[in-house]
């Protein structure tokens, strides 16, 4: 019986897949869902700390209210320690735990290990992995395409760039489906008037809890062209090999290869400055200090707390960063 | 007829205003609850003030700046970004063309780096306001002490450790029980503002720093600061109407 499988970032979809499983990209049932505010508060309710991520405490509140999910697979190195603590709340409320972990140092055979140890959990064999593996990739090619037509062509929003590539660590549970809106989309983008000239953003770091960012950006002539840590769940770089499509993908290593990353695509993007989103009392806002001194761009640390639109002081700061840009 | 410019910084604890015209420049002050409740009435998406009660003139540009692009929307205004503001302000006040502007308001932590009389960078604080002007008030209360004999101390500060401007609070009082001279808590106060400003300061620091806000009134601050960070402090003739000078200054360039 097919079964839903919530993951808290993401995991190698394919395995799910092939076990005949639906993953279930546990921050976007969140953040879509009807009442964020809710899953937010039935985590404080039962204990969860005010100051602590609000995608973590959405998480949890979202698989408790979710009659449906009752396996997780949680990213236990390469996402977040707060994941540690959300696993371990789950499975006090009977909800069953996979734990996955990308090896901090792109270590090969302990990737590989991991993969492997989650195939066990699945029953199933890399033979089918491998065969889901193509079929993904078919998707993720038309998402590397909406990408393009983003930056080179400059036919597809920054909200849009967003919501695509965000939808590759689940394929919304369904990847023909997600193709086929996928393919509507890149023939109605074609159709458009290129966006007019203005200021060229990159927007690097985990995707915004705050709903409007995009729009508001847009609005004040300034729109989003890289979306850093989406597109790699798009699995950016061809690789025929699974194991090193997921050594590729930056995200969950050591940042310095998200660094390069990040520097290749603004020079290639011809990018005006980079707006870094962290997620208020996340071990990223740390982070922070690196991509300042490495990136030789305009740069504005953005911080969301909790699910809903920009805040004045944010707003403000937005406003004359990009006032400064003009 | 003679050209007259109003510019209005919504501020969170005080609304400024600077008039310009021919004669020079005019200055008016607001308790902010108390303009947006007398004289201010929100109009389709922006803000209506009514000048003639406030006792101004009408205005041939208004130009306005605070935050919340709405908020700060005055009708038949032109609202430019608060940090704008402040920079055109610092400049036309100090003559200089190269600072940095430390901007400490009633909740805001602005730090701006102006190179050739342009912003270059800035940061500000996000959500937590323990160093701003409303902490120094709370403060000043606490210790029953005018903002003024609080803003006199740098001496010997007793040690604040609290991160939140609320327990900082009971963690003065505590030290008031201590029996420590009030001289030496006022220091401390100080101290902490300058605490929290520091790591910004130092990220975009210059040899000049142009100090504003209504927070610049406090010269202990002023001092720890041209101290620890080995600059020289310029506090302009009007660091609290600051934004609300720069709003004329947009105003008057601006055809």
């Amino acid at each position: 019986m097919t079964e839903k499988i919530g993951i808290t970032t993401t995991v190698p979809a394919e395995i799910i897949y092939a076990a005949g499983d639906v993953p279930v990209d546990l921050n976007n049932v969140f953040i879509t869902g009807s009442d964020t505010h809710s899953a937010i508060e039935r985590a404080e309710m039962d204990g969860y700390p005010r100051n602590l991520c609000g995608w973590i405490k959405g998480i949890y509140g979202t698989v408790l209210a979710a009659q449906d999910i009752k396996k997780v697979v949680a990213v236990t190195q390469g996402d977040c320690s707060n994941t540690h603590a959300l696993m371990e709340t789950l499975e006090l409320a009977g909800i069953k735990i996979i734990p996955f972990a990308f090896p901090y140092d792109r270590d090969r055979d302990l990737l590989k290990l991991q993969m492997e140890k989650l195939m066990e959990c699945f029953n199933i064999g890399w033979e089918q992995v491998v065969r889901i593996k193509d079929e993904l990739d078919r998707v993720r090619r038309l998402v590397w395409e909406i990408d393009r037509l983003t930056w080179e062509e400059n036919l597809v929003s920054g909200w849009e760039n967003h919501y695509y590539q965000v939808c590759c660590s689940d394929f919304n549970g369904n990847p023909e489906e997600f193709a086929r809106e996928t393919r509507k989309f890149i023939e109605k983008a074609q159709q458009r008037k290129p966006f007019s000239s203005g200021i060229r953003l990159g927007f690097i770091g985990v995707p915004p809890i705050l709903t409007d960012i995009y729009q508001y950006l847009e609005k004040a002539g300034a729109r989003v062209v890289f979306n850093e840590v989406q597109r790699q769940f798009s699995m950016p770089f061809p690789q025929a090999d699974i194991v090193e499509q997921y050594r590729m993908y930056t995200y969950p290593y050591h940042v310095f290869h998200r660094v390069e990353d990040i520097s290749r695509e603004v020079e290639r993007r011809k990018i005006d400055a980079v707006i870094h989103y962290t997620q208020s009392f996340c071990f990223r806002q740390i982070e922070d200090i690196i991509f300042r001194t490495k990136l030789k761009v305009p740069f504005l640390s953005l911080e969301g707390d909790q699910p809903g639109q920009l805040d004045a002081r944010s707003k403000m700061r937005i406003d004359s960063f990009l006032e400064m840009l003009r | 007829m003679k050209k007259l410019i109003l510019g209005i910084d919504l501020g969170s604890r005080n609304v400024k205003v600077a008039l310009l015209d021919s004669e020079g420049f005019r200055y008016y002050r607001y308790d902010t609850m108390e303009f947006y409740r007398r004289y201010g009435q929100r109009v389709g998406g922006s803000l209506r003030i009514d000048f003639p009660a406030l006792g101004l003139p009408r205005a041939e540009k208004v130009v306005s700046t605070g935050y919340g692009r709405l908020t700060v929307q005055v009708e038949g205004g032109t609202v430019i970004p608060e940090i704008k503001a402040h920079v055109l302000g610092a400049v036309h006040q100090t003559g200089l063309k190269d600072f940095t502007l430390m901007d400490l308001g009633g909740q805001d932590t602005k730090i701006a780096k102006v190179a050739n009389g342009r912003l270059i960078d800035f940061l500000t604080n996000d959500k937590c306001a323990a160093s701003s002007g409303r902490y120094l008030e709370n403060m000043a209360i606490v210790l029953e002490m005018p903002l003024e004999e609080l803003g006199k101390h740098s001496e010997d500060p007793v040690e604040l450790s609290s991160t939140c401007a609320v327990f900082g609070e009971s963690e003065l009082i505590g030290q008031i029980i201590e029996g420590l001279p009030m001289e030496r808590l006022a220091a401390g106060v100080n101290q902490t503002i300058v605490r929290r400003v520091k790591p910004m300061l130092r990220q975009l620091l210059s040899k000049t720093v142009v100090f504003t806000g209504g927070v610049a009134f406090n010269q202990a601050i002023k001092e720890i600061v041209e101290e620890e960070m080995n600059v020289k402090v310029i506090v302009p003739p009007e660091p609290q109407l600051n934004g609300a000078i720069g709003c004329c200054i947009f105003g008057m360039d601006v055809k």
